[in-house]
């Protein structure tokens, strides 16, 4: 189901301040965040985020066409490098 | 011979039906028309072969501007998949890699995107 959009779209209170600190400051600045689940807003265009998938920190550059999705769809958290029986029929 | 939206030609069968041979119109769109355009009591629809010509452009106008069909809903569909495989998103590699998007299991099933089964080399009883 949906979120109510009278709460508006969720982002974790400490991203939120690390993000204007850094569209403030200095550029080429890469946010380290565990957030996932925080929602990509249009003020974070152009940032640099680096999100965790549970080993390690995937950067992702905020497009606009992001706008709106969860930090988390671009971070997999799997990886899959195929069935050795695959790898072998293919050479 | 009756063209709406293009290139469908359906006739024969009643209004509500017929016109769910639009890619676009399903069940619930074509009685939707057919109410705003008066066509049927809602229960019965005559044929529509029996339809005026009139009667035929009226759910033209109803359709053209109104409602995304055919070629212009394809491109949009494939648009919106195309975004979320350039996008790099979770959605949009599962469509790259041609698997459930909705987060279906791929265990076992998922035969409708993952096509017919491929036979495993060595794996006998």
């Amino acid at each position: 189901m949906a979120r109510s959009v009278w709460k508006g779209p969720y982002v974790h209170p400490s991203l939120l301040k690390k993000a204007d600190a850094a569209r403030s400051g200095g550029k080429n600045v890469i946010i380290r965040t565990y957030s996932r689940s925080s929602t990509i807003l249009p003020s974070f265009v152009g940032l640099t985020f680096a999100v965790y998938n549970g080993q390690k920190f995937i950067p992702v550059l905020v497009t606009d066409t992001m706008i709106g999705h969860k930090f988390g769809e671009f971070a997999p958290t799997r990886n899959y490098y195929g069935h050795g029986a695959d790898k072998k029929a293919k050479k | 011979m009756a063209r709406i939206a293009g290139v469908n030609i359906p006739t024969n069968k009643r209004v509500h039906v017929a016109l769910t041979y639009i890619y676009g119109i399903g069940p619930t769109s074509a009685k939707k028309i057919c109410e705003k355009v008066g066509i049927g009591d809602g229960i019965n629809y005559p044929r529509v072969n029996e339809l005026t010509d009139d009667q035929l452009n009226v759910i033209r106008a109803e359709i053209d501007g109104k409602i995304t069909v055919e070629g212009e809903l394809r491109r949009e569909v494939s648009m919106n998949i195309k975004r979320l495989m350039d996008m790099g998103c979770y959605k949009g590699l599962r469509h790259r890699k041609g698997l459930p998007v909705h987060g279906q299991r791929t265990s076992t099933n998922a035969r409708t995107r993952k096509g017919p089964a491929k036979a495993i080399a060595g794996k006998k009883k």
